[in-house]
């Protein structure tokens, strides 16, 4: 009972939460489109007529109402929070098709270019960073530092052209644009690796550098433990926790990456769906993405909110230290502590 | 085969700031002889630490060995490729950390971290090491080591913590084992039991010890030769009893005087102190009782009771010490007697009117009657602000006089604490730790209140600062008739300022009193353990 | 000061000096007209003549991109404007009043800060596009939207670090009125990480204007922006590289020396 009670405990609070961001992203961007100045509906049929016009007056309430942006704002919140639960994420403007339809359409291409980038980008970085840290010359290890602050100046659309340039006009290798080949996720892939991988290896060489300086890393050190034996027992399981919490961040930026690199590499994807929405003023389409990103992201700073207690001893629930004045009679004897804190069921203070 | 373990001569260590080099030791001799027990003794910035840093080849990044031999069982330590080094360290030397809270892995068990120099050294197989950390774990003191094995660091105090360093220095039956303060961050109890372990560690295995440390009382209990280091040098050596009876120096002779477990005495003012109307007591607290709520992850939050009806009195113009260790609740009942925190219940009493529960405007006017002073001297000022504003602001805070009279009074005030004008317009950072805390009783005086919360106000101090403080203190005390509510956990300092006694325990009150009678012949068997655990005492 | 004097630093500072005339004096660099081509001059590689090549209607590549300075930074400059001055009230008004009324307000905002932050600053900046209209200065609004969301995190950790700080209580303690304490202790201690954190962001920001330009929503053509020139020589990447490299060059330029001035700052208070 109290092992499901105290995983109910950790867990509840974090997917309350997760709820409440995503309740809140379709909130900001209902308020996105209908605050801010401009009509979408009459922008969309502009760009779809060509004119801004003569406007059928029926069309345009029948647009309206496709896109839920009649009756009072309440109504429209109500009504759409409504579809939303149910899946239901709207009617395109431009196309006629459900939301739902065009971004599962496209989600798995986006989905095999932002997986490869991170798993590009995180193997590099981890690597590159043990050099950085192995390495026996400073300039080496200087020199290693100094490269990913380049990997994130440089825009993913500049570094793509480039790739293209390089591998698919002047060698040959790769292909430059399109979907249907598998090798066709290649480059898109490595040109988001970049930022990604730079992005992540600064967090991760921060933490390392923060664990080298620590008290422990000392003792280790003191103990007569060789450099590897202290990098790989000590160094890097400290420094996992702020790297996996960087994850959330590489996935929110992975998510807005796709609209430059599918556009670079003439890809279908999430990003070019918008991209190519907000050309016509879509604003069903644009909002139906953004909930979806934020719901992703939201998920996975979930898990690794979750994933916490399984890599930081010190976030696990129950045990903490007992109080260093706890023993009830005062003795010279060696401590007579009870084995978990005074304060919990002694019955529970079975060891792990 | 001599007889020394460790001969170090001319060890001079620095370190690289930018483009200049600080020397921290500058050409130091020291032996140490095998099964011997010495203790390396020095105020911050003597370059203690860096000695034993240096020893075993281990200095901070920027740090290097400029010259010198440490003779080890015939090996010079400072030659040696590192890879011999290494197979030294923890095998044939062994050190004890300072901080336990910092040095030990958190995401790794006892056990593991136990195992790691078995291994290494020994060549134990996996099953052999693992019975063997338990074992240790029990030779230092701690009880069911099975299970301890396989906790993690923040699972254990602080003092079993530093047991199991001190288990992993002995683990791999060094000849020499270097302790850097092993005890500084422990209750005066605790750490008496942790002293008395290692004592008895090197004793069974006749294991040489070189002990650093600040403390000349622990050095007096404990070591049978002293080196008392300065700015880089050794000052004065020599067998224990002949250095502190009879100094040859007079940094060490100053030393000896100031230390509060050797040799302290009640600190008399200067002037002769001013009258004060002793009607009624300046603070009066009556049963105060706080309850905090403990949340931990996952877990229910519990109720933890802080303080459980404590009551005391502190006479007008008169010093009431508070004393407890960690988790007494000291410090709780200070912050409700300066109405900070909230009791549950209880009552405040200041000069004789209620203030238990007063709030907003009328508890803000409160603060011209009292105020505090916090312990530590790096945190409690405002980094931005230059000394003359952080002791014109409560000034400024009341309206009292214009900004220049408020300036005018900041300096009389820097005077009032013997800190020189000139260093009126400088920052806080640009200051020493004694100055800081000259500068915060500078600004709790400032208002003129009648009654003065210090906590802990000397404890981050050095040593011979610490007596300065102590002695500016009591003088103004003499000067202004103010009351001192003075938490500490240091009896030595008890003993320098205390008119009056209060020893907690866990929320509660065990004893108090008159402090000439509580500390010459204290009644609770708590008190008298207190006591009698203060470093220096056996040598008194 | 020392640190001032390297290299890295100097360079740095040069290039952010360069931006500031290319942005308010362009003519003082490139004297030419961004607008004008000769047809007959078309797509040149780069020359004594044309430092960056011409385009393909024949116009100095150079000059456009010294004249497209001002609007992709002027834009960028807004976004941290917008997001440091927007997400810092929020971070300041949640940390200031987590605890003492409730956590229920801080807990709410807080959330909402979240989404601005889950959602990426392009997609953010893509919506408010879509709605507002094409140009730089909605882009400057929809990244500044972006930014406000990690403004407002940062402003909110630092107060709540610097309340927990032992001088804040003293300050009270002192007689200090909350809003003197806000005032003259927990604003000046927290605003200096995140005025740091404000330079970064600039570099960031850039980038973020430059990639929404380079999708087509900037300025309509044939305004010059780093963006949108980038994108345009696209088409004839495979034979002019120098279209779309060399104002990428620049915007990896700028960006990095912006970057470096801020960590330099950032290390040096």
């Amino acid at each position: 009972m109290t092992r499901a009670g105290t995983a109910l405990r950790l867990v509840a609070p974090k997917v309350l939460q997760f709820a409440f961001v995503v309740w809140a992203t379709y909130t900001v961007t209902f308020l996105l489109v209908r605050v801010l100045p401009g009509d979408p509906v009459l922008a969309a049929l502009a760009v779809q007529s060509g004119d801004a016009t003569t406007v059928d007056p029926e069309q345009l309430a029948a647009l309206r109402e496709q896109a839920g942006l009649d009756g009072s704002l309440l109504e429209q919140y109500l009504a759409q929070l409504g579809a939303l639960l149910t899946g239901d994420l709207g009617t395109s403007l431009a196309t006629g098709r459900t939301v739902v339809d065009m971004i599962a359409g496209v989600v798995p291409g986006s989905l095999a270019v932002a997986g490869l980038a991170l798993v590009i980008g995180v193997l590099t970085s981890v690597v590159l960073a043990f050099l950085a840290s192995i390495a026996p010359w400073r300039w080496l290890r200087d020199l290693l530092v100094q490269l990913p602050p380049l990997g994130v100046a440089v825009p993913a659309f500049v570094t793509g052209l480039i790739l293209i340039s390089v591998f698919s006009f002047s060698l040959g290798l790769l292909p430059a644009s399109g979907s249907r080949s598998g090798d066709s996720v290649i480059l898109p892939a490595v040109t988001l690796a970049f930022p990604v991988g730079a992005i992540f290896f600064q967090v991760f060489i921060t933490a390392i550098r923060e664990a080298e300086a620590s008290g422990y890393v000392f003792t280790a050190e003191a103990k007569g433990l060789g450099r590897a034996a202290v990098f790989g027992r000590h160094v890097l399981r400290n420094a996992l926790l702020p790297s996996v919490t960087s994850i959330g961040l590489l996935i929110g930026y992975l998510a807005g990456g796709t609209a430059v690199v599918e556009t670079v590499f003439s890809r279908e994807g999430i990003g070019r769906l918008v991209v190519s929405a907000v050309l016509a003023r879509d604003v069903s389409v644009i909002q139906g993405v953004i909930i979806v990103v934020a719901v992703v992201y939201a998920l996975a700073a979930l898990l690794v909110d979750l994933s916490y207690p399984l890599i930081d001893p010190r976030l696990r629930p129950g045990k903490a230290a007992p109080k260093p004045a706890a023993p009830s009679t005062f003795s010279i004897a060696p401590e007579a502590d009870a084995l978990t804190s005074s304060t919990t069921d002694p019955q529970n203070g079975a060891a792990k | 085969m001599s007889d020394n373990i460790l001969e170090v001569s001319d060890l001079q260590v620095r370190y690289r700031v930018g483009r200049r080099r600080i020397e921290a030791v500058r050409g130091i001799d020291l032996t140490v002889p095998r099964g011997g027990i010495v203790a390396l003794v020095g105020e911050s910035g003597s370059g203690k630490s860096s000695v034993s840093q240096a020893l075993i080849r281990r200095l901070a990044g920027n740090g290097e060995i400029a010259a010198g031999r440490a003779v080890f069982d015939g090996q010079d330590l400072l030659q040696l490729p590192m890879k011999r080094m290494r197979a030294i360290r923890g095998g044939s030397i062994g050190f004890v950390p300072q901080d336990p809270n910092s040095s030990l892995n958190p995401t790794l068990r006892i056990g593991e971290q136990l195992v790691e120099g078995l291994r290494l050294h020994l060549k134990l197989g996996r099953e052999e090491a693992a019975q063997r950390a338990v074992r240790i774990l029990g030779d230092v003191g701690l009880s069911h080591p099975e299970a301890r094995a396989r906790q993690y660091p923040h699972e254990l105090s602080g003092g079993m913590k530093q047991r199991v360093l001190i288990g992993m220095a002995w683990s791999c039956e060094p000849q020499l084992v270097i302790a850097d303060e092993p005890t500084s961050a422990l209750d005066v109890t605790v750490q008496r039991l942790v002293l008395d372990q290692m004592q008895q560690l090197a004793a069974d295995r006749g294991t040489a010890v070189l002990m650093v440390t600040h403390d000349l009382g622990v050095a007096a209990d404990r070591a049978e030769q002293v080196v008392v280091m300065r700015h880089g040098q050794v000052v004065d050596a020599g067998p224990t009893a002949a250095v502190l009876h009879a100094p040859t120096h007079e940094y060490t002779r100053d030393l000896v005087a100031a230390a509060p477990g050797l040799n302290s005495v009640r600190l008399t003012a200067s002037a002769a102190p001013v009258a004060t109307e002793a009607s009624h007591p300046i603070l009066e607290i009556r049963e105060l009782r706080k309850t905090f709520t403990l949340r931990r992850p996952g877990a229910a939050p519990e109720p933890f009771t802080a303080v459980d009806g404590v009551s005391l009195a502190v006479p007008a113009g008169r010093t009431v010490a508070l004393v407890g260790e960690s988790g007494s609740g000291k410090t709780t009942t200070a912050r409700m007697a300066a109405r900070i925190e909230t009791p549950d219940s209880g009552s405040v009493l200041l000069d004789g009117q209620d203030v238990t529960t007063l709030r907003g405007e009328a508890l803000r006017q409160l603060r011209r009657d009292v105020q505090v002073v916090y312990q530590n001297p790096f945190g409690s000022l405002d980094p931005r602000m230059s000394v003359a504003q952080i002791i014109a602001e409560p000034l400024r805070a009341f309206g009292l006089g214009g900004r220049r009279e408020q300036l005018t009074e900041a300096r009389r005030l820097l005077d009032a604490v013997q800190l020189a004008e000139g260093l009126a317009d400088r920052r806080p950072a640009e200051l020493s730790g004694g100055q800081r805390q000259r500068v915060a009783i500078a600004r709790a005086l400032a208002l003129s209140p009648k009654l003065l919360v210090l906590d802990e106000p000397v404890s981050a101090l050095d040593v011979s600062v610490q007596q300065q403080v102590l002695q500016l203190l009591v003088d103004l005390q003499a000067e202004r008739g103010v009351g001192y509510l003075f938490i500490t956990h240091d009896f030595g300092v008890v003993r320098q300022i205390a008119d009056e006694v209060v020893v907690m325990r866990q929320g509660r009150v065990v004893e108090q009193g008159p402090a000439e009678r509580l500390l010459s012949a204290p009644e609770h068997e708590y008190t008298r353990a207190l006591l009698e655990a203060v470093p220096g005492t056996a040598a008194r | 000061m020392t640190k001032l004097l390297r290299p890295t630093t100097l360079v740095s500072i040069l290039v952010v000096l360069l931006c500031v005339v290319m942005a308010f004096a362009p003519q003082l660099i490139a004297p030419g007209d961004p607008l004008a081509g000769t047809p007959r001059d078309r797509l040149l590689p780069p020359s004594a003549e044309h430092l960056f090549g011409t385009d393909s209607l024949g116009r100095d590549v150079f000059t456009r991109v010294v004249h497209g300075a001002w609007l992709s930074l002027a834009a960028a400059t807004l976004a941290v404007g917008i997001g440091g001055l927007v997400g810092g009230a929020i971070g300041l008004l949640c940390g200031a009043a987590r605890g003492r009324v409730g956590t229920a307000i801080d807990f709410v905002v807080m959330r909402f800060v979240d989404v601005l932050i889950a959602v990426p600053g392009i997609l953010l900046a893509l919506i408010v596009v879509a709605t507002l209209g094409f140009g730089p200065w909605s882009i400057a609004l929809g990244v500044g939207l972006g930014a406000a969301g990690s403004f407002a995190r940062i402003m909110r950790a630092q107060v709540l670090r610097v309340r927990g700080e032992e001088y804040v209580e003293a300050a009270a303690v002192l007689g200090v009125r909350p809003l003197g304490v806000l005032g003259r202790h927990i604003l000046p201690n927290a605003a200096r990480p995140v005025l740091a954190m404000a330079a970064l962001e600039l570099g960031t920001a850039v980038l973020s204007v430059s990639a929404i330009s380079f999708l087509g929503f900037g300025v309509a053509p044939p305004a010059p922006e780093w963006g949108s020139l980038v994108s345009a020589g696209r088409d004839y990447i495979a034979t002019s590289w120098w279209l779309t490299v060399l104002p990428g060059a620049v915007i990896v330029g700028v960006v990095l020396a912006v970057t470096r001035l801020a960590r330099v700052i950032g290390e040096s208070r």
